[in-house]
């Protein structure tokens, strides 16, 4: 009794100058001033290396960059790359949704249909879409439409898989419930078997966006399709390496924009799901 | 059982079946897109089995290798530090975000500025693309270790070195195996996407050369390879990853079970 009673007593002594150090590293002011010294150590190393001239004129300076970046801000030509890539990669991504929440609902609630195609996913899923690139091109050329359907063959599996294990997962209860409410098969589907799959396809959703981005860009550096992929391209064949280096960093914020706009729809959209519940207070 | 055996009959014969309606169909096409399967094959021997083996295949799998295994060994090793220095986190953690933010292909021009088209470029441009998802699954690992066994840690008193081979690093494995899953299919789309810009050797080359010559057949035995590469080196992570964490399918087991 007396040990157990000490060693919890010395506990929280032991924890306090941990989790007091932890709370500094918390409080808004100082997260901000740590990011900041943190991207500024980043950036300074960057400039160093650029103006030591390691890699010759490969590595633009910051101030290069910042201007270039400057400009880009002016250019309607840039604006429209990028609203050209989010609309495909948007677009793509919608319809593989759509196809992919009839396709996994019909995969998942039919037993002979899942057996009979899971060889068939089970084989392409580790495969990426690059790999259909160069049929791609050769079939619909550098245009929008190549750009598109490379963005449904690269995101129209995974939701697929996504939505079936998603459908695997209802309640057993509440479908007998449903059943014994005296429910169609269509009725069902629709609310019972949609609504538990919802979180899976939140899923699908938050790790199809970034991948949709990824292969407009591939698309575009690769294939030629236009967006920002193929201006990225153009710059370095040009020999433009500020410009290369702005497009880059460009694209980077539009892929963390993806991620973290996808969460927070998803927290959203699916307030109600036990999974965010506990998030919400 | 009978529906059993029904369901495993199915899922053998599917595959085979859509084989074999793609090689009746496409046998005397005169597509240029889609040409008879017949002859994908016989240019798919012709091609890769052995006449370019050594001179496109191996060094492509090769810098797939070196790549895919310098990338995790310093995601885990990076992801260590920061996981258990919190003001490293705290300071470069948001700067690491937007950097995964990029999409990893586009970094091959970046390297090609930097150190021009050589074998040194694509394999550091698959190692930076491929550290990424090894790194932050680490870093998220470490930090869920259960706070638990970090107090049995203390109760132990358990040297550091001790705490993070014999504690963390099994604990956050499961973590970390999904994120090198995740850096292996990052290692493989930038191994194809860096040879397939201005270079004349690798899979990759070789097959989009052939879409620009419109060697369909050629390009499809590519893609046909550039497949199995994709399946096969994701099957053989399986195999290991399910050899190594056999202990934590084990336990997962044992708790459904429960």
């Amino acid at each position: 009794m007396n040990p157990s009673s000490s060693a919890l007593a010395s506990r929280p002594e032991n924890e306090a100058p941990e989790r007091r150090r932890a709370r500094d590293y918390d409080s808004p002011v100082a997260r901000i001033a740590l990011r900041a010294a943190g991207a500024g150590i980043l950036l300074a190393c960057w400039q160093l290396t650029a103006v030591n001239g390691v890699f010759g004129p490969g590595l633009p300076t910051l101030g290069a960059t910042g201007g270039k970046l400057a400009t880009l801000m002016g250019d309607p030509g840039f604006w429209i790359a990028t609203a050209q890539t989010i609309w495909l990669a948007v677009l793509g991504l919608a319809i593989s949704l759509v196809a992919g929440v009839l396709l996994g609902m019909l995969i998942g609630t039919i037993e002979s249909v899942f057996y009979a195609t899971r060889a068939v996913t089970e084989f392409l899923k580790p495969i990426p879409p690059i790999v259909v690139l160069p049929l791609c091109v050769m079939i619909w050329g550098p245009t929008n439409t190549m750009a598109l359907v490379l963005v449904m063959i690269g995101t129209v599996l995974s939701t697929t898989i996504q939505v079936i294990a998603g459908v695997n997962d209802t309640d057993p209860v509440a479908m007998n419930t449903a059943r014994s409410f005296g429910m169609g098969r269509m009725e069902r589907l629709w609310r019972i078997t949609l609504p538990s799959a919802a979180s899976y396809i939140g899923t699908s959703v938050r790790i199809g966006a970034p991948a949709a981005l990824i292969i407009v860009v591939v698309a575009g550096l690769l294939g030629g399709a236009p967006g920002l992929g193929s201006a990225i391209y153009r710059a370095q064949a040009a020999g433009d390496y500020p410009g290369v280096y702005a497009l880059v960093l460009v694209l980077g914020v539009l892929g963390l924009a993806a991620q973290n706009l996808t969460a927070a729809i998803e927290r959203r959209v699916l307030h109600w799901h036990p999974a965010f519940r506990k998030v919400e207070k | 059982m009978k529906r059993h055996a029904f369901n495993l009959a199915l899922a053998v014969a599917t595959p085979l079946l859509l084989v074999v309606v793609w090689y009746g169909t496409s046998s005397s096409s005169t597509n240029a897109f889609f040409p008879p399967l017949r002859q994908i094959l016989s240019r798919f021997a012709d091609l890769w089995l052995f006449e370019h083996f050594t001179s496109d295949i191996l060094p492509s799998l090769g810098n797939l290798v070196v790549g895919f295994v310098s990338a995790v060994v310093l995601g885990v090793a990076l992801g260590f530090v920061l996981a258990t220095v919190p003001l490293l986190r705290a300071m470069f953690e948001p700067s690491l975000h937007l950097l995964r933010g990029i999409p990893p292909v586009a970094l091959v021009p970046i390297l090609i500025t930097l150190v021009g088209f050589g074998n040194e470029m694509r394999i550091s441009s698959i190692m930076i693309a491929a550290v990424f998802p090894t790194m932050i699954a680490t870093i998220d690992g470490i930090r869920a270790v259960d706070s638990g066994l970090k107090d049995v840690c203390t109760v132990y008193q358990l040297s550091k070195r001790d705490r993070l081979l014999s504690v963390y690093l099994p604990s956050a494995g499961p973590q970390i195996a999904a994120g090198m899953q995740v850096s292996l299919l990052v290692a493989f789309i930038v191994m194809i996407a860096s040879e397939m810009m201005g270079t004349a050797q690798g899979i990759g080359a070789m097959t989009l050369l052939a879409q620009q010559t419109f060697m369909a057949a050629d390009m499809w035995a590519g893609i046909l390879l550039l497949g199995l590469i994709g399946f096969l080196s994701n099957l053989l992570f399986d195999l290991i990853k399910n050899r190594v964490l056999s202990w934590y399918i084990g336990s997962k087991k044992m708790e459904k079970v429960s």
